[in-house]
C-alpha cells in the first residue's frame, strides 16, 4: 500500500522536485562561479578578507532558495488534493487517516530533505575548495537556517492549504508568515549558532501541523 | 496526535506573537533617548554637556553657553574650529600648544557591548612589521590556532608547513598553551604601523605575537595571578603611549603600554561588558571615559597619569518607566526577540515585563474566553488547557488559542 502512496505523491512533484533541484544546482554553480571570478579578478586573499573582516557574505544569493524549494513541494503535493477534495480518497485507504496523511508528509519533506542535501552537498563542497573549514563552518551556520525556513515553510503551506475555512487560512497564514521571518535575519557570518538547535526543534514541531488542519478536514461540516 | 499538533501550534502562535506583536509595539511607539554628549574641559575642570536634540551647551552646573563659548571650553577638541575664528589659546596650564602635539595626543576608542558578544572571524592576517614599505600590505596568507599556529595561503587554500612550524614552535618555546582562546589586533592593513596580535592561551595568559622581516616575535606578558581578559581591543593612537585596552572578566578597565609590556588597571568603575557601551577620548591632559547605559550615563575624568580627576552621572527614565512603557508592561507578560542590542548574535531573548500588571489583561481575557466557551455550551473541562494557556501568556496565548481553535475536540 505505502509504496502506492509514494508513487502517487511522486507523480504530483516529479517535475516541479526535478525542476527546483535542477534550478537550485545551476544557482549554487553560479554562486561558485561568481566566487571563482572574485578569486580570478581581486585575488583570494582580498575575497577572504572581505569574507572575514568586511562582512561580505558569498552564499547569500541562497537566501530564499530552500524557501521557495519548500513552497513549490508543499503547494505541487498538496494544492491538487483540495481540487475537489480529493484528500478525501486518501483518508478512505485502509491505512488509518493519520498514517496516509503522515506517509505523504513523510515523502514530501524526504523528498525536500534529499534536494537540500545535494545543495548542501554542492556548498560545502565547492566552499572547502576555495576556504579554510573555519570559514565554512560559519557559512553552513549561516544558511542552516534557512534550510529550516524551507522545511518549515513546506509544512506550513500544507497547514493551510488542507484547511477548510478560508477565515482560518488567513489565520494561519499570517502566523506562518511571521513565524518564517526568525530563520531569516541578516546578521553576521556565524550569528544563528546559539539559535540553529531551537529552530531545529520548532522546524520538528511543525513537521505533525497538517495534521491538526486535516482533522478538522475530515470532521469539517464545512 | 491532532492534540498534540495543535499545542505545537499554539505554542509556535504563542512564539512567534511574542516576538511580533511588542516589535510592532515598539516601532510604532517608541520614543529615542537622547543622549547627552559630554566631554571632560581642561579649561574649566568640569565635564561640559551637549545636548544635541536641545542644542543646548551647558556645564554640570547648569550655566548655560554658546556654541562658541562651548568651543572655547574644549580647544583641544574644537581646535581646528578655534583656530579658524583665531580664539585658540597660545598654552593651557603652562604648557604650549602647537598642533602637532595636540594631534597627536588626541585619541578616540568605541566599544559597543555587541562587538564583544560576537562570532569570532577564526582566521587572522599575520602582517609583516618591520616591511620597509610606507603602507602596509595585506598578506597573501591567514593564520588560525587550533592545536598549533597554521598559515593557509588565500589563492590556493593550502597549509603553508614551513611557516606554520616555524611559528608554532617559536610560540611553543614560550610556553603558549594551544588552543587559543582570544586572538586580538588590528586586522586592517589601514593602520599606521602594525603591532601584531594579542593572543590569550588555553591558561588564560597573555601573549605578544608579531612579524618581523618573516621571523616570529612572540613574548609572554605578566599579567596578575587570576586576571582572565574577556575582551581586548587593539588601539593605534599616534602617540603610542599603549598597545591595546584589555577588560576582564570582572569588567576592569586595563591599558597595555607600548614597548615595555606594563599592565595598568584604570581606576574606573560602572563598566558592565555585557550590556554598557563605552568610550573613551584623550588629549593631552585628560582622558573621558563615558560608559552608556541604558538608563544612564557616567561619565569619568582621568589625569594623564590615569587617575580620577572628576565624575558625573546623569540617569533617565528606561523606556519601560515611561508612559508608552508602561502601556506595554500592562499589554504583554513577556517579550522575545531575535537580536538584541548587546549581542550580534541571533538567540531567543526572553524579557519578562517589568511587575506584574498585564496579569489584569491575562485573567480578563481568560475570563472573556471562558464567556465565550460557556455561550457555546461546550464542555468545559476539555478547555482547561487553552485557559490555563490564555491566563499564563495573555494577549498571545489569546490569541493563538482562537486562530488554532479547539472546538473539534468537544
Amino acid at each position: 500500500m505505502w509504496k502506492s502512496v509514494v508513487y502517487k505523491e511522486w507523480l504530483k512533484i516529479r517535475w516541479f522536485l526535478i525542476g527546483y533541484t535542477l534550478l537550485g544546482i545551476l544557482g549554487i554553480g553560479y554562486l561558485f562561479l561568481t566566487v571563482k571570478h572574485g578569486f580570478a579578478f581581486s585575488g583570494g586573499k582580498n575575497v577572504w578578507n572581505s569574507i572575514l573582516f568586511m562582512g561580505y557574505q558569498f552564499f547569500s544569493p541562497l537566501k530564499y532558495v530552500p524557501l521557495v524549494g519548500g513552497l513549490t513541494i508543499a503547494i505541487a503535493q498538496y494544492f491538487p488534493e483540495t481540487v475537489n477534495k480529493r484528500i478525501k480518497l486518501t483518508f478512505h485507504l485502509p491505512l488509518g487517516e493519520n498514517k496516509a496523511l503522515l506517509m505523504m508528509h513523510a515523502f514530501g519533506a524526504i523528498s525536500l530533505l534529499l534536494s537540500f542535501l545535494v545543495f548542501f552537498g554542492m556548498f560545502a563542497g565547492f566552499s572547502l575548495l576555495y576556504f579554510p573549514v573555519q570559514m565554512v563552518t560559519d557559512s553552513i551556520i549561516s544558511i542552516f537556517p534557512w534550510f529550516l525556513a524551507g522545511f518549515a515553510a513546506y509544512f506550513l503551506v500544507a497547514l493551510i492549504v488542507l484547511e477548510p475555512e478560508w477565515k482560518f487560512r488567513f489565520y494561519y497564514f499570517v502566523v506562518g508568515g511571521f513565524f518564517l521571518t526568525i530563520y531569516l535575519n541578516s546578521p553576521v557570518t556565524g550569528a544563528y549558532s546559539p539559535a540553529n538547535s531551537g529552530l531545529f526543534v520548532l522546524t520538528a514541531f511543525l513537521s505533525i501541523a497538517l495534521l491538526f488542519s486535516a482533522y478538522r478536514f475530515r470532521k469539517g461540516e464545512m | 496526535m491532532e492534540k498534540i499538533s495543535r499545542y505545537l501550534l499554539v505554542f509556535i502562535a504563542i512564539l512567534t506573537l511574542a516576538i511580533i506583536l511588542p516589535k510592532l509595539y515598539w516601532m510604532a511607539f517608541e520614543k529615542p533617548v537622547r543622549k547627552p554628549f559630554i566631554l571632560y574641559s581642561c579649561i574649566n575642570d568640569d565635564f561640559m554637556i551637549h545636548r544635541i536634540s536641545e542644542k543646548t551647551w551647558e556645564d554640570t552646573k547648569g550655566n548655560q553657553f554658546t556654541r562658541e563659548k562651548y568651543e572655547k571650553k574644549l580647544p583641544l577638541m574644537f581646535e581646528k574650529q578655534l583656530i579658524t575664528s583665531g580664539s585658540m589659546p597660545d598654552s593651557i596650564k603652562g604648557i604650549a600648544l602647537d598642533m602637532r602635539t595636540i594631534s597627536k595626543e588626541k585619541s578616540f576608542f568605541r566599544l559597543k557591548a555587541n562587538e564583544i558578544d560576537a562570532p569570532a572571524p577564526g582566521l587572522y592576517p599575520l602582517f609583516e612589521s618591520q616591511s620597509g614599505r610606507a603602507k602596509i600590505e595585506l598578506p597573501e596568507d591567514f593564520f588560525r590556532i587550533t592545536w598549533r599556529i597554521d598559515f593557509i595561503d588565500a589563492a590556493t587554500n593550502k597549509v603553508l608547513e614551513e611557516k606554520s612550524q616555524l611559528f608554532s614552535a617559536a610560540l611553543f618555546q614560550k610556553g603558549f598553551s594551544f588552543p587559543a582562546k582570544k586572538i586580538s589586533g588590528i586586522s586592517t592593513p589601514r593602520k599606521s604601523v602594525d603591532e601584531g596580535y594579542f593572543i590569550v592561551d588555553s591558561k588564560d595568559r597573555l601573549f605578544h605575537l608579531k612579524m618581523i622581516k618573516g621571523n616570529p616575535y612572540v613574548k609572554q606578558i605578566d599579567i596578575p595571578e587570576g586576571l582572565k581578559f574577556s575582551h581586548i581591543s587593539c588601539v593605534d593612537f599616534k602617540n603610542k603611549d599603549f598597545y591595546a585596552y584589555l577588560f576582564s572578566d570582572k569588567n576592569e578597565i586595563y591599558i597595555l603600554t607600548q614597548d615595555d609590556y606594563q599592565l595598568i588597571k584604570w581606576p574606573v568603575e560602572g563598566f558592565d561588558a555585557s550590556n554598557r557601551d563605552l568610550k573613551i577620548f584623550g588629549d593631552l591632559f585628560n582622558y573621558t571615559v563615558i560608559i552608556e547605559a541604558e538608563d544612564h550615563t557616567k561619565a569619568i575624568a582621568l589625569n594623564s597619569d590615569y587617575q580620577v580627576v572628576k565624575t558625573y552621572t546623569e540617569t533617565w527614565k528606561l523606556k519601560e518607566e515611561q508612559p508608552e512603557g508602561k502601556i506595554f508592561t500592562s499589554l504583554f507578560p513577556a517579550q522575545v526577540s531575535m537580536t538584541s542590542d548587546n549581542s550580534k548574535f541571533i538567540r531567543f531573548y526572553f524579557s519578562l515585563s517589568e511587575g506584574f500588571k498585564w496579569i489584569f489583561l491575562n485573567l480578563l481575557l481568560m475570563a472573556f474566553h471562558f464567556i465565550w466557551l460557556y455561550r457555546r455550551k461546550v464542555k468545559l473541562k476539555n478547555h482547561l488547557a487553552d485557559m490555563g494557556i490564555v491566563a499564563v501568556s495573555g494577549i498571545f496565548g489569546f490569541i493563538a488559542v482562537h486562530f488554532f481553535p479547539n472546538k473539534f475536540f468537544d
